[in-house]
């Protein structure tokens, strides 16, 4: 009688264990551990980050940009802030943070990354901007499926002036360094995004 | 009653047959790019079409739109946009805009910024764009036809 009370209790929790597991990965898309990659960039106050490394135990919403683009990018950044917004509005952050990270490092130095978040009146507290090294930013974009090919080139005022074609995302990435969303960046659903956060917290 | 209807013959020939509204302008560092929204109604019988901006705020100024290309977003130029008789066109994020190029100055959140827009048949209307992160909740004051 206790073996049969025993073996149905073994079952019981074994779906219960296989249900709440098939639950959990169905919640997103995306499962892709990023945990061995290491980018060593700066940000916009010029300290240096190890991305992911440095997000650890943080649900980090990234978005991919470039400070001279006047229409597509804005509005990506303007929806990671929108978030942010919601977030804060609603309480704790400190376990959520935003990175915009540049592929167009020539031109995106540390002071104006720096200016683009103060023009735009963006809270810093949990809100970086990166940039550094052409072969590392490069190589990010390249893990996060990012494509940027400079295009529409004209000299202006004796210096050269280039726009991106450029894929459009924000990207999810939980707690433990895993990829799990991916979003449309100009486009993004931003109440989507807080409820994908609030299941990752 | 003539002097009625000549003034309102006069009211109507002078009022704007070109109205740009809801102006705003995204801000940005002085040497990089920004973009310009709006709302052009045309309110003659004849179609018009916008052919250039001008503006002291960029090194150059042009006409532009943005495209997606399954999941990869760009911009090009486009020489001029037709605003068909009684119509409204918006320029909006992520479709057609306005593009300075090189800005000559910041653009900080809150200030105005003046712009004059070139028609064919209405000719120049000046407005002042509000920088901001998103359009005006109301229209702002109608354009003014330059002189």
């Amino acid at each position: 009688m206790i073996n049969f009370n025993f073996q149905k209790y073994l079952l019981a929790s074994f779906v219960f264990l296989l249900l709440l597991f098939s639950g959990c990965k169905s919640k997103f898309e995306l499962d892709e551990n990023l945990r061995g990659f290491s980018f060593k960039l700066l940000d916009q106050d010029g300290q240096t980050v190890d991305f992911p490394t440095d997000f650890e135990n943080k649900v980090v919403v990234v978005g991919f940009v470039f400070t001279h683009c006047p229409d597509i990018c804005p509005l990506t950044v303007n929806n990671m802030q929108l978030v942010q917004n919601e977030l804060t509005g609603k309480g704790e952050t400190d376990d959520v943070v935003f990175v915009a990270i540049s592929f167009d490092p020539a031109r995106d130095t540390v002071p104006l990354l720096k200016k683009f978040a103060a023009l735009r009146e963006i809270n810093e507290k949990n809100f970086r901007f990166l940039t550094g090294d052409r072969k590392i930013t490069d190589s990010l974009m390249s893990t996060m499926r990012i494509v940027a090919v400079p295009e529409d080139s004209t000299i202006v005022d004796g210096t050269l002036s280039y726009f991106f074609t450029h894929t459009d995302r924000i990207s999810l990435i939980d707690k433990k360094g895993f990829l799990r969303k991916e979003y449309s960046g100009s486009k993004a659903n931003t109440s989507e995004i807080v409820v994908d956060i609030e299941k990752l917290r | 009653m003539f002097k009625l209807v000549t003034s309102l013959l006069l009211i109507t020939a002078l009022a704007p047959k070109i109205d740009v509204s809801s102006n705003w302008i995204r801000p940005n560092s002085k040497g990089t790019n920004t973009a310009v929204y709006a709302k052009i109604t045309n309110k003659s019988d004849k179609a018009d079409t916008l052919y250039a901006v001008e503006s002291d705020l960029a090194k150059v100024t042009e006409i532009h739109e943005s495209f997606d290309d399954n999941g990869k977003t760009g911009m090009r130029k486009v020489d001029f946009i037709v605003i068909p008789a009684k119509k409204t066109i918006e320029l909006k994020p992520g479709g057609m805009h306005i593009m300075l190029i090189k800005l000559n100055k910041d653009i900080a959140k809150g200030k105005k910024y003046s712009l004059t827009y070139k028609f064919k048949r209405a000719g120049k209307v000046k407005v002042s764009a509000v920088a901001s992160d998103k359009a005006p909740a109301k229209n702002t004051k109608p354009s003014k036809k330059k002189k």
